[in-house]
């Protein structure tokens, strides 16, 4: 299961749409999740349209959160994620084996039996998140927060029975040909992560959609060919899209 | 954020079973879980607890976990009664089932019955946790609002939705209750995640104010058991079990039965450390004592030379 999760706190301004670039990634089998990052004023509408257009595109969810919330949203996007996508391919396999809607249109008995597969595969199957940081000036009094979201990610997954990394790029990069900066490849240490935004120089640019695009094509490089096509969901039985909000998370 | 599980169904609501074709008629809200509310129902002349959320497979996930219980821990009445789904305002909702169980949660019941009761609620905690842990699984979510206490500090754990079988990652589990929220250690759930839980919940419920001042103000590069620590030794209740919650806190325990035992032993000589204080004469009664037979002799004294 391949994740791209953007942190971002406005709107983009320089090069191609990131919806596109979200679009693609999501064909290429990457779930593009987003968190939008607002401590005062306002995002702005275009903003907030187009966090919600990446995520739509990008088959994720998205939230506009304060930057205490980051560490729970990340971690909830994240889990929420993984069990949609296993729900999706759940529910693809009974319509085609056994004709039937989804899990919740079983008699609870079997119903048992197929959660109980379903959390075995949430917790054992193998989890690549590559997070997607905008370094644009107006993020730098988030960025410890942004850390914090990061350890506290990986420190859950490191949890997890399956295999789980996590790799870290930024935007905008040093030139104006680079849109995003890899500051950490695959890893599940948390320690190679920490102290990371330490060396990052701020700039005023926000390339999300070449940004994306160049985070897409890594998973490429470095997990070869990903599925070929995403488990397309039929309309009426996506639930896990930004509209249907729910939290397993709580305080 | 609003959920549309958020609306509270009205008391006299009755849910119709779809699969097993049991009623059951909504008698109050009990609570709000993270993905559900629990309400009081009955059903015919019993009464029961009931989850209904939106999600059907984290209610049967839940379900699932209540029914493996039920299996290991034979010979007590069974905590999962029934798993359906039935319709409610229009759209079918999945439910379950369990056995109701009263009480109220540690802080209020201290608040009402005195702080004292803390040591014996504490160790019936610690060995329904052992008990727990001795079936391979660890219960997650340990915090205030999930363990209810009922009369003479009888306690019952609620809400199994963070129960995770041992070695996997802990299903949910509360921010401030959680060792890797305090850089003390990972998510994976063993008996230690629940021992550290535990001591957070006494810190929490004995001196809740400043946990969440502390938790509000420390950077979280400084989250750390050791400020935590500083906290339980500057608490006059909690002094006294500062070496128990100094080994919860680091997961310094052989198992959870030398948990219970730790947690016994430290309230034993708390005690005793009482009742020798109390034992003692406190300096003032001995001063004026003194003083009194002082005065007695200066009085005979003078009377005698007079």
């Amino acid at each position: 299961m391949n994740q791209i999760l953007l942190v971002t706190d406005g709107g983009s301004n320089v090069g191609e749409s990131p919806v596109i670039a979200a679009a693609q990634a999501f064909a290429d089998g990457i779930v593009v999740n987003v968190a939008g990052v607002v401590d005062e004023g306002n995002i702005g509408e275009h903003g907030a349209t187009e966090i919600a257009e990446i995520a739509r595109a990008g088959g994720g969810m998205s939230r506009i959160v304060t930057s205490r919330q980051l560490s729970q949203t990340v971690q909830m996007m994240t889990r929420q994620t993984v069990v949609g996508t296993i729900r999706q391919a759940v529910n693809q396999e009974l319509r085609q084996l056994f004709g039937v809607e989804s899990v919740a249109a079983l008699p609870p008995a079997k119903r048992a039996e197929v959660v109980q597969v379903m959390e075995d595969l949430g917790e054992t199957s193998d989890l690549r998140v590559a997070l997607l940081i905008d370094a644009s000036a107006s993020m730098k009094p988030k960025l410890a927060a942004v850390a914090e979201a990061i350890r506290d990610l990986t420190l859950s997954l490191q949890a997890r029975a399956g295999q789980s990394s996590v790799a870290v790029f930024h935007f905008p990069g040093d030139s104006d040909r680079e849109p995003c900066v890899m500051d950490c490849s695959w890893t599940d240490q948390a320690a190679r992560i920490e102290a990371l935004f330490g060396r990052l120089r701020m700039r005023g640019t926000t390339p999300t959609g070449p940004a994306l695009a160049r985070v897409t094509e890594f998973f490429r490089e470095t997990c070869g060919k990903i599925m070929s096509e995403p488990v397309q969901p039929s309309a009426p039985n996506r639930r896990d899209d930004t509209d249907g909000v729910r939290s397993d998370y709580v305080v | 954020m609003i959920t549309s599980s958020d609306r509270q169904l009205p008391p006299g609501t009755i849910l119709n079973g779809k699969w097993h074709g049991k009623s059951y008629r909504l008698e109050r809200l009990l609570g709000v879980g993270a993905n559900g509310q629990v309400y009081l129902a009955s059903s015919g002349r019993s009464t029961c607890a009931l989850k209904i959320g939106m999600e059907t497979e984290e209610l049967q996930a839940e379900a699932n976990v209540l029914a493996s219980l039920d299996r290991r821990e034979r010979g007590r009445p069974p905590f999962l009664l029934d798993v359906d789904d039935a319709v409610v305002g229009g759209r079918e909702a999945p439910f379950y089932v369990m056995q109701y169980v009263p009480g109220v949660p540690v802080r209020s019941y201290l608040r009402q019955h005195g702080e004292q009761w803390f040591g014996v609620i504490g160790y019936r905690l610690l060995k329904r946790l052992a008990e727990l842990h001795e079936a391979g699984w660890v219960f997650g979510d340990v915090k205030n609002d999930n363990v209810l206490v009922s009369s003479y500090g009888r306690v019952a754990l609620v809400d199994y939705g963070g129960m995770t079988a041992a070695g996997r990652s802990v299903r949910q589990f509360t921010e401030i209750y959680d060792r890797g929220y305090w850089s003390a250690g990972s998510r994976t759930a063993e008996p230690a995640y629940d021992w550290f839980a535990v001591a957070v919940l006494w810190i929490h419920v004995l001196d809740g104010k400043r946990l969440m001042n502390l938790s509000r103000m420390l950077l979280p590069q400084n989250r750390h058991p050791r400020e935590l620590m500083a906290l339980v030794r500057s608490n006059l209740l909690l002094k006294p079990m500062e070496p128990w919650i100094d080994r919860a806190l680091n997961g310094r325990f052989r198992d959870s039965e030398e948990a219970c035992e730790a947690w016994r032993s430290c309230l034993q000589t708390a005690q005793e450390a009482k009742l020798d204080k109390s034992a003692k004469v406190p300096g003032w009664m001995a001063g004026l004592f003194a003083l009194s037979v002082a005065l007695c002799l200066a009085a005979g004294a003078f009377w005698i030379l007079k």
